[in-house]
């Protein structure tokens, strides 16, 4: 018995991983999917210079908004951010869903879904989360630190 | 000798798994819900938050003092409303009564309906008006008055909250016109 106890503990340990990695889904989209840059609305799906994650930090996405991302299918993920507002009869459940897929060296917003009071139209959408970053002036993807990149609603930051 | 230590070891690993539970009492269950009140009667929002499971969903309807406006009704989990607990956390004056209790346990004993009857008191906050300049800078005390139910059952060994569905009505009044709430 005693030359398999290690390679039985080791056989133990390998498959406790692939079971952990098998059952524990993933809560978040891979960094490669938030440092990818958003395109533009359809059709011309023009890229906006700025990545996902930028874009995000620039609206203050990260802040202390309760966000739940999932994966709708493989190369797509829905992010949902939600608040408690105050309606007029009471307490109401807010939020805004926006769901992405990755489309060679572009994320494309492909669907927005929101309660009422904000916009559930994916150009509206998009024009709102790209003004934080123009006005910041946040570092857009390489693409458009060259001379003469440019994007849709992009305003290249002033020297 | 190695077996008996094996067997001890083993023992020992098992000895935390007796402490979880598998069934529920009507005991346990007044206990936890004990302890929920009591959490929320400190308003410290990480306790109030454990003691709500994984896939908690908590569904409100709640009538406004203004009676001619029709309620309104919300559906959250756990993650937002573990979010609103951290900003219950920063009210001074609360008071929670609860004036009634019920507990229907389930054939399986694995879960427990729980249908409860409370009131709070706390400041109101009118949100159409700046934010207050200090928690004391009120002049209406709300008054709620809710009929809950939640179902309880048993997640990693703990009782805990599965869902709760509660009836709220608030009623305002000027905070001179009642004994002063407790505060902090």
């Amino acid at each position: 018995m005693k030359p398999y106890a290690g390679p039985l503990m080791l056989l133990v340990i390998v498959g406790g991983v692939l079971l952990y990695r098998a059952t524990s889904a993933d809560k978040a989209p891979p960094r490669d999917f938030t440092e990818t840059e958003l395109a533009g609305p359809a059709p011309d799906n023009e890229g906006t210079c700025y990545s996902l994650s930028t874009i995000f930090i620039a609206n203050g996405v990260f802040g202390g908004v309760p966000r739940t991302w999932t994966s709708p299918r493989k190369g797509a993920w829905t992010l949902t951010l939600e608040k408690v507002g105050e309606g007029a009869g009471g307490p109401v459940r807010e939020f805004q869903t926006w769901t992405f897929e990755q489309h060679a060296e572009q994320v494309r917003m492909i669907e927005a879904d929101a309660s009422q009071g904000y916009p559930k139209d994916i150009e509206e959408n998009l024009n709102r989360l790209l003004e934080a970053p123009n006005a910041r002036g946040s570092t857009p993807v390489d693409r458009c630190l060259k001379d003469g990149g440019t994007g849709y609603r992009y305003k290249k930051k002033q020297q | 000798m190695r077996f008996t230590i094996a067997v001890v070891i083993l023992l020992a690993l098992c000895a935390p798994l007796t402490a979880c539970k598998r069934s529920l009492s009507e005991r346990d269950v007044r206990a936890f819900i004990d302890k929920a009140d009591n959490a929320a009667r400190k308003r410290y929002a990480p306790e109030i938050c454990e003691l709500r499971g994984e896939n908690f969903k908590m569904k409100l309807t709640f009538q406004g003092d203004n009676r001619h406006v029709q309620p309104s009704e919300m559906e959250i989990g756990r993650s937002l409303y573990c979010r609103n607990a951290d900003r219950f956390a920063r009210l001074r004056q609360y008071e929670l009564e609860r004036h009634s209790i019920e507990i229907e346990l389930a054939a399986d004993r694995k879960t427990a309906t729980v249908d409860a009857e409370y009131i709070e008191k706390m400041p109101f906050y009118d949100p159409n008006r700046s934010p207050p300049a200090s928690p004391f800078d009120y002049v209406e005390v709300q008054i709620l008055t809710s009929h809950d139910r939640s179902v309880v059952g048993i997640e990693g060994g703990d009782i805990v909250f599965l869902r709760t569905e509660t009836e709220t009505e608030q009623e305002l009044v000027d905070k001179k016109s009642i004994p002063a709430l407790l505060t902090d």
